[in-house]
């Protein structure tokens, strides 16, 4: 562990589908921080430092932080966004407490639906100098990966659908009654194999050990290590039938916590699935499974909730979709199962866990936390 | 000695313009990325985390165009982040660096940006989007007429007249006239600046900040890694951000918290970095400021916030010359945000202006001896303050 | 070198939840040309526009009330510049401490003669007093009124 501080993270809040429209925006926001806040039993006096993850063309809003930031409580707070992604919004939370130089850190991303064509946001993505004339938008780069894959790997087609009703499974355990509307087909992905986005928002408290050991808290997830990385922005500069900045972020994190077979080490994972052929990228960059026994360890259950190494417990973007905060979703659900808050879904003895988010076209952008509900002692 | 500091090692800036049609948004990025490393005397093998600097997408007219610079920085497969807090971004992306080193995660990282404010159109069509649509997106707000209506309140408090708004001016394009990087450096006299056409009352054409396009960058290192490679540095001893209430409402009537007169939450957080430098008399610690002021008139309260006058002395003190070049404490020697403002970078080069300042590197805008320097960015609808205090 | 340009137009439609706070709030505009405020329980003050948790607190507002339609100016401007998706010039806005309110209200300021921007500015000077005036026909949004000098 390279921190001069281990941050832990001591409160959640996830609220994955919000249908009512009896708040506004800001209003969800506020929602969502309170609840993180009572989750970590602390009140605002006892944040100092705000990291928030937003999308300005997702909110409607040119600076999306600058209507947040009251809600988050940012009125004479240091806060800092994030608009890479809801998971690097973690990320320097956690790098801040990290340093010693805070003793707290709220994070809080969110993800509405209140724009007439999130397709229409997404292609803003594409640069305007050789590629905004096609019609590339998130679910073209997910299908142009997916034809990659099933050109290079036969029968991965079988092996998606698979991880897709495995997913699906969990998120019926998980939020039963709740699941995702299925999202349209694009060749070589058939309807459902993604999920249309819903409205979401998601807070987190990390803290220092100190503050943690003075508080008396219990309920604990210690990170012990992170990595983020991310793939150039051209598609066609790309191997899309890997991922590399993924494996590169695997890397920084286990070494960070000194993983050396997550197989072994790592009681449940949750990855971004925002299509099944994603998650199986994932156990690869992962190190959990190579591309040659994906077919064997996705046939015997290995990554089901009865398996060896539970992936997904909690339904994962197939269950809920709220595209800019699946990231820091993932990373909440794992410290929950750390803490072992997890709800209906809750698997037992975990003690480590490992959480990936992935965001942008065919996941150029990669990130992995490793969570552990004991605390390193410092040899 | 600590071995705990975190120093800068390389700047990179543009020659700041109003138009970069040879340059696309990623190739000025990489101009600024390339200056800094050979600044550095580092290769890209050395850097181990790259933070974005960019505000809004809607300035380069592109959906999370960080994205599009991930090979301009050369952060592939490397750890890459991007911050945006408005105007406050560039010195937002040097404090993210900053944490990722005094983390102890990593040893050496970049943050860079570039912004091309003239190809949007016009800012103010995109700055109006930055209010919220419930209430108040559908007035003409703008970050003209915002500052505008600081200005009122300002004189209405401490008395500041049309002419001391010029006087700025004055100061900020003859400094800007020594530094070739800025963009305005036209030098220009009182009875032009109070002549030229108003702009939204009482803020006129030059009392403005012009759009301008070209990159920085700076790369960061840790104080062992600095020591290890026998590298030239100067050190980041203070840093902090605060923020006040969004609604500009709420920074009037009835004792509010923070009044839109000054710039309440930049003297907090200017409170919080001395504290962590060990500044307790900054009117006298202080060598050299580079304060975030877009328009004329803010530079008065971003000085009294920054403790340098008491509220509303700061008129007089300037009228004095002690904030000019050459006088008791410089304010933006390089001519400021009110000559050169490439968005996205803006609050970064006020850091890197202060870094070649104490390094004694800034050439024909240097001040005399300065050590101590500080440095400010204001974002959002002047909500977000960050700072910075820079040492030899 | 003939160096090229590349026109892109962003069009995106946004349909906000305004939520029960400020729904309630633009209803009373529409339906009735009052405004209202909602206090602050922690702290007695009155936020206009109503918010349903204080920022500064972060204590959820508890009473509505009604504020106006006379106040004060706290701030104003004067545009003489065009700015695009921006009304012609020239205009003045500003924000308004209502009575009963703690907090300022932003508006147009109408009814006056703007050619003159030191003479406007001086009709304009804080503290003036101000009353507000509805339209006719009321949407349910902040345009429906406006600000003249009382």
């Amino acid at each position: 562990m390279p921190y001069k501080v281990q941050p832990g993270v001591i409160g959640c809040a996830i609220r994955p589908a919000i249908a009512a429209r009896d708040r506004s925006l800001e209003e969800i926001i506020y929602d969502t921080t309170q609840q993180a806040l009572a989750d970590a039993g602390l009140t605002i006096d006892d944040i100092d430092g705000i990291i928030v993850g937003s999308n300005d063309q997702l909110d409607g809003r040119a600076i999306s932080v600058m209507m947040a930031s009251g809600a988050v409580g940012g009125v004479d707070r240091d806060i800092l966004s994030t608009p890479s992604g809801s998971e690097h919004a973690f990320i320097l939370g956690a790098l801040r407490v990290a340093t010693g130089q805070f003793q707290t850190q709220l994070v809080v991303a969110w993800s509405p639906t209140e724009a007439s064509s999130i397709q229409e946001v997404e292609r803003l993505g594409a640069d305007p100098y050789f590629h905004r004339a096609l019609p590339l938008d998130e679910l073209s780069a997910h299908a142009l990966q997916a034809s990659v894959l099933e050109q290079k790997i036969p029968g991965v087609r079988d092996m998606a659908d698979t991880v897709l009703a495995k997913n699906r499974r969990h998120g019926e355990i998980a939020y039963p009654g709740e699941h995702g509307q299925p999202g349209p087909a694009r060749w070589p992905l058939a309807a459902g194999t993604t999920t249309r986005p819903v409205t979401g928002c998601v807070a987190m408290v990390l803290a220092t050990s100190d503050f943690i050991a003075k508080r008396g808290l219990t309920d604990v997830a210690w990170v012990r290590g992170m990595g983020w990385a991310t793939e150039p922005s051209f598609l066609g500069d790309r191997d899309l039938s890997a991922a590399p900045a993924l494996a590169a972020a695997a890397l920084q994190a286990y070494q960070e916590a000194g993983i050396t077979d997550p197989m072994a080490q790592l009681d449940v994972v949750e990855v971004t699935d925002a299509t099944p052929y994603a998650e199986l990228l994932a156990y690869e960059a992962l190190g959990l499974c190579a591309r040659n026994d994906w077919a064997a360890r996705v046939g015997d259950g290995t990554f089901a909730h009865d398996g060896k190494l539970p992936v997904n417990l909690s339904g994962g973007v197939q269950t809920f979709n709220p595209v800019f905060c699946t990231g820091l979703i993932r990373f909440a659900e794992i410290a929950n199962q750390v803490r072992g808050r997890a709800g209906a879904h809750q698997h037992p003895n975990t003690n480590n866990g490992l959480a990936q988010a992935g965001s942008g076209f065919a996941m150029q952008y990669q990130a992995a936390i490793v969570l552990g509900r004991e605390k390193e002692v410092r040899t | 000695m600590s071995t705990d500091r975190v120093g800068i090692i390389g700047i990179g800036q543009s020659r700041f313009t109003a138009r970069r049609d040879d340059a696309s948004y990623p190739d000025l990025v990489r101009e600024a990325v390339v200056l800094a490393m050979n600044d550095a005397k580092l290769g890209f093998d050395d850097i181990e985390a790259v933070v974005y600097s960019l505000s809004p997408d809607a300035m380069v007219g592109i959906g999370n165009a960080e994205r599009l610079g991930v090979e301009a920085v050369g952060a592939r497969n490397k750890r890459f982040l991007r911050i945006n807090t408005g105007g406050a971004t560039g010195i937002s992306s040097v404090a993210a660096a900053y944490y990722h080193i005094a983390s102890g995660v990593c040893d050496v990282v970049l943050t860079a940006g570039a912004d091309k404010v003239g190809e949007c159109g016009d800012s103010q069509t995109v700055l109006n989007k930055i209010w919220d649509p419930t209430y108040e997106r559908q007035l003409p707000l703008g970050t003209i007429n915002m500052l505008g209506m600081s200005a009122i309140r300002y004189m209405d408090r401490y008395g500041m007249t049309e002419e001391d708004m010029a006087r700025v001016t004055v100061k900020n394009r003859r400094q800007a006239s020594l530094n070739p990087n800025a963009h305005l450096r036209k030098v220009v006299t009182i009875d032009e600046v109070l002549a030229s056409r108003y702009i939204a009352w009482p803020i006129k054409l030059m009392d403005c900040c012009p759009q301008s396009s070209g990159g920085g960058a700076l790369v960061l290192a840790s104080e062992r890694y600095i020591k290890q490679h026998n590298l030239d540095a100067v050190w980041i001893t203070g840093l902090a951000h605060c923020s006040e209430s969004y609604w500009l409402g709420d920074r009037m009537g009835k004792n509010p918290a923070a009044d839109h007169a000054d710039a309440f939450a930049l003297g907090r957080s200017f409170q919080r970095a001395y504290k962590m430098a060990g500044i307790t008399n900054p009117g006298e610690q202080v060598h050299v400021a580079e304060l975030y002021a877009p328009f004329s008139n803010t530079e008065y309260h971003s000085i009294d916030a920054a403790g340098l006058a008491k509220p509303g002395e700061s008129i007089a003190m300037l009228r004095e010359g002690q904030f000019e070049l050459g006088g008791r404490l410089p304010v933006n020697a390089s001519g400021g945000t009110l000559c050169t403002n490439a968005i996205a970078v803006t609050a970064m080069i006020r850091v890197a202006e202060v870094a070649l300042q104490v390094w004694g590197r800034a050439g024909g805008h240097q001040a005399k001896g300065a050590r101590v320097g500080i440095a400010s960015g204001n974002g959002g609808d002047h909500q977000f303050f960050g700072t910075m205090v820079i040492e030899a | 070198m003939e160096l090229m340009t590349r026109q892109e137009t962003w069009n995106i439609t946004y349909n906000h939840a305004l939520g029960e706070t400020a729904s309630w709030f633009y209803a009373q505009i529409r339906d009735h040309s009052k405004i209202y405020g909602r206090r602050c329980a922690a702290t007695g003050r009155v936020l206009v526009p109503p918010r349903s948790f204080s920022d500064q607190t972060l204590e959820p507002t508890t009473e509505w009330v009604e504020v106006g339609p006379g106040g004060r100016i706290e701030a104003f401007t004067i545009v003489y510049e065009e700015f695009q998706n921006l009304p012609p010039p020239p205009y003045a806005f500003g924000y308004v401490l209502l009575d009963g309110a703690d907090t300022a209200l932003g508006g147009y300021f109408k009814g006056l003669d703007l050619t003159d921007p030191a003479k406007a500015a001086e009709r304009l000077k804080m503290g003036t007093r101000v009353v507000t005036k509805f339209a006719e026909q009321r949407t349910g949004d902040v345009l429906d009124f406006w600000y003249e000098i009382a």
